[in-house]
């Protein structure tokens, strides 16, 4: 397996359209819960676990650019394997593999779920989840340039959906923020946590790397995106926080939606329906970039087609959703996606970095 | 090839004048219309034939048999090529293209003893004046349209685009019966890589016939399966020129009144040169306009039947009392309903199209108020229905390219479908399908649904709006044209204080 890889010129993607792919992964179904959780976690001062969560997410993205930024075009699987060796590196590469899995399939039964519990009571698990996956498929065989082209298209379609909120932001009670500064830190630092959840995905950056084609202009793009998805969570935090009282929020699942509810127009009376469907249109590149993640990860590591992961992937996914019906094993699926996540994403390029460094230092220095 | 290979074998000069007599009425053996005519002079004998209605006779009878028979010469190829005053002359070996000029047109001469016939072509071509175009109207800019006859065609691209740079390519399609196809592009705007592919797709083309340039059209595209048209067709020469001035490729094809211009984008489909002609922000307006009733007539039925199926919490009350009361007495579900309408909608559009214009109008009458009508009385349909339904089909028609018009009644009935088993959710899967189709849609290998993917901001104000004229100085990057500036910006917008 080789260490840095030549991508092809027609399959490269410029460096700007990082910016569509980190926010369409970023913003996705976990929006509609986020804001509970970590308002019920630190209450009228949730907006500081945010900024931290940011402030830390800033410092995990210039870790993995000067991890990506000592090779001259590889991704974490070459990484791994060269810092590790082949062994070792697979396993740690697997494990990512089995990162973004556990993401897609949880972003797949959470929609689900949302759907039964807002628009269809009795509908078929098997058969919706048929139909996003069929979606899935349909977008991944495209190939990367496709991929990319889903998030752009369907990102910039998606925003319109925090437009609805405007009537909600107009009659918050500024009262809800007050007191300032009265969670103690071991509660902010566990918001922050919680909301480290709702902004993993920027890690794809791991994988897309040797695709762009101008590979010095990647920061940019990136701090936009996570500081663009920063400010919408923050916004929907604030609104759910300014708008509800800690009572109504404490017994809702998802506050974001009970929101949307107020909005009403002459000609539509619940947006909600609207709203939950719509969320299709947020999680479909959400759940293209993952799967093309395990497909990619896959050939590159044990040369397997594509089409073959991206089949069985798809058909396991497919058989396995129909028993996530109840809620308390999605929420399983959901916290051990959590747990992984914090791991792999927050704690261990902070890992990686000081190996990769002195690897790269001596080689320097037996030269 | 197989025309080559005859060449060579069937040279059966020379040959007497009588046997060349016999071998030709035994090739027309059927066919009465061969005449031929002998002719001596100074003890020299030469057959003269052709076919009677193909060919011009007052021209042959003028600067053919007048000087051939009165000119005192000694007749032999080379003083009769240099005796006859027509210009397009020449001497032919092989039986097998004489036969096939003489079919399309062909005057030969043939002296005894000469190893080669001279044959002149003064084909007698019957066409229809130039009328305006029917299938595509406007109110503002020429109205001309392209006829069936090539000839006429280039003669009107010529006058509309007067440039040195206009090439006029020349191919020959169909091995059975070839076709003359010109390929037009200008040489110091048109992208080199597209006018290279799409030469190659046409010379590797192998089709016997080519029935019509929109058979040509699809032969030539890069996805055969999607209900797209990836390739602009028109019948507007204002139209076809715009385009080639952007530095796009067109094809006209022989006996064919509709062109072709690649490459496309999406939005192509929904610019009018009308939008030209008008204000920018007129222009605007109605280019919004045709965006809107493209997506209202793909979802507005479609939203319908979500709406009444499952989701009717989101009607408000009063305009939902109204919907019950006009839905009380209808016996279907909304899916069944909607697609009834729909289909008559449909039957009443296409005979409608086949019908001559006068029956057709009254067709379209009858049809719209006595069915719509008798509809709602009968209780089939609801009155809310029919509205959306007409809307809808108007709306259709707001493209200004038929076949993109077509592709948005084809796309409506799936959805009605998705909507009527998934409601909102099923219509949200099918406007996902559409956008990732249209992702993976090629014109020419370029991206179809540029510029919004790939990203290219400078292209918006041409694909989605317009600008006044000093942001309009450059041509359409997505389709890569070798030179981008139309004109310098700068002496566009010359600046003034107050009072100068």
């Amino acid at each position: 397996m080789d260490i840095n890889i030549k991508i092809k010129d027609n399959l490269q993607i410029q460096a700007f359209y990082i910016f569509f792919v980190v926010v369409s992964i970023q913003i996705g179904v976990g929006l509609i819960g986020f804001p509970r959780l970590v308002i019920m976690e630190t209450l009228q001062d949730s907006w500081i676990s945010i900024l931290i969560a940011y402030a830390y997410i800033v410092c995990v993205l210039i870790a993995m650019i000067l991890i990506l930024k000592q090779y001259d075009s590889s991704d974490i699987f070459g990484i791994h394997v060269d810092i590790f060796g082949k062994w070792v590196g697979k396993l740690i590469g697997m494990v990512f593999i089995i990162h973004f899995a556990i993401s897609m399939f949880s972003v797949l039964i959470t929609y689900i779920e949302i759907v039964r519990v807002f628009i269809f009571p009795n509908v078929s698990i098997f058969i919706l989840s048929f139909l996003i996956l069929c979606l899935v498929i349909y977008s991944v065989l495209g190939g990367i340039r496709i991929i990319v082209g889903v998030c752009t298209v369907l990102g910039i379609y998606s925003n319109w959906i925090f437009l609805p909120l405007i009537q909600p932001t107009l009659q918050m009670d500024i009262t809800h923020f007050q007191p300032l500064f009265e969670t103690p830190l071991p509660n902010l630092l566990e918001g922050a946590k919680l909301s480290g959840y709702s902004f993993l995905g920027f890690e794809m950056v791991l994988v897309l790397y040797p695709f762009i084609k101008n590979k010095k202009k990647i920061t940019f793009p990136l701090f936009l995106a996570t500081s663009w998805t920063t400010i919408i969570t923050l916004f929907v935090t604030m609104v759910v926080m300014g708008y509800l009282s800690y009572r109504e929020i404490s017994i809702e699942q998802w506050v974001l939606l009970i929101l949307y509810k107020l909005q009403t127009f002459s000609f539509i009376e619940r947006f909600d329906f609207i709203i939950v469907a719509s969320w299709l249109i947020i999680i479909i590149p959400n759940m293209i970039i993952l799967m093309w993640g395990i497909t990619y990860g896959m050939k590159r590591m044990y040369k397997i087609p594509q089409r073959y992961t991206l089949y069985i992937a798809s058909l396991i996914s497919l058989a396995a959703s129909p028993f996530f019906y109840e809620h308390f094993l999605i929420q399983k699926v959901i916290n051990l996606s959590a747990q992984l996540g914090f791991w792999l994403v927050y704690v261990y390029p902070f890992i990686l970095l000081p190996i990769v460094l002195i690897k790269k230092r001596l080689l320097e220095n037996r030269k | 090839m197989r025309k080559n290979r005859f060449m060579k074998k069937d040279n059966i000069f020379p040959i007497t004048v009588k046997d060349l007599e016999e071998l030709l009425n035994s090739k027309f053996e059927n066919n009465p219309d061969l005449s031929i005519s002998k002719f001596e002079n100074k003890g020299k004998k030469a057959l003269i034939f052709y076919i009677d209605y193909q060919v011009q006779g007052n021209m042959m009878e003028e600067y053919l048999l007048t000087p051939l028979l009165e000119k005192d010469m000694k007749w032999n190829n080379s003083t009769i090529l240099n005796e006859i005053p027509l210009s397009n002359g020449k001497t032919l070996q092989s039986l097998d293209e004489i036969l096939t000029d003489l079919l399309i047109g062909g005057v030969f001469i043939y002296v005894e003893g000469e190893d080669s016939v001279i044959g002149y072509l003064l084909l007698k071509k019957e066409k229809r004046s130039l009328e305006q175009s029917e299938t595509e109207s406007v109110v503002l800019g020429p109205k001309i349209g392209f006829t069936e006859s090539l000839v006429t065609n280039l003669n009107i691209v010529r006058w509309t685009i007067r440039s040195k740079d206009l090439v006029l390519e020349s191919f020959l399609v169909g091995e059975l019966e070839p076709r003359e196809v010109r390929l037009i592009y200008l040489k110091s705007v048109a992208n080199e890589t597209d006018i290279n592919t799409m030469k190659q797709r046409i010379s590797e083309l192998e089709i016997d016939v080519v029935d019509d340039s929109s058979v040509l059209m699809q032969y030539l595209e890069d996805s055969t399966s999607t209900i797209f048209p990836q390739f602009l067709t028109t019948e507007l020469p204002d139209r076809f020129s715009y385009s080639i001035n952007r530095g796009r490729i067109g094809v006209l094809v022989e006996n064919s009144p509709t062109a072709f211009i690649a490459p496309t984008t999406f939005f192509s489909f929904f610019e009018s040169t009308e939008d030209l002609y008008m204000r920018w922000n007129i222009g605007t307006i109605l280019r919004a306009l045709r965006f809107i009733s493209f997506i209202l007539s793909t979802i507005m039925t479609p939203l319908y039947v979500a709406a009444v199926t499952f989701h009717y919490e989101i009607i408000p009350i009063p305009l939902l009392i109204n919907l019950g009361q006009s839905r009380a007495g209808v016996p279907f579900t909304p899916i069944v309903e909607v697609l009834i309408l729909e289909f008559i909608m449909e039957l009443l559009r296409e005979s409608g199209a086949r019908l001559p214009t006068k029956i057709g109008q009254t067709i379209g009458i009858v049809g719209g108020v006595v069915v719509g009508t008798a509809a709602v009385e009968a209780g089939i349909t609801s009155n809310v229905l029919i509205i959306f339904v007409a809307l809808s089909a108007l709306a259709s028609f707001s493209a200004p390219n038929y076949l993109m018009g077509t592709a948005a009644r084809a796309i409506r009935f799936p959805m009605i479908i998705l909507g009527g088993v998934l409601g909102m959710v099923g219509l949200a899967f099918g406007l996902c399908f559409l956008v990732i189709h249209l992702l993976k849609i090629t014109s020419l290998g370029r991206p179809y649904l540029s510029p919004v993917y790939p990203l290219r901001f400078q292209d918006f104000n041409k694909a989605l709006f317009r600008l006044p004229p000093q942001f309009e100085n450059k041509r359409f990057k997505s389709y890569r044209p070798k030179e981008l500036i139309r004109y310098s910006r700068e002496k566009a917008k010359q600046k003034k204080d107050i009072d100068e």
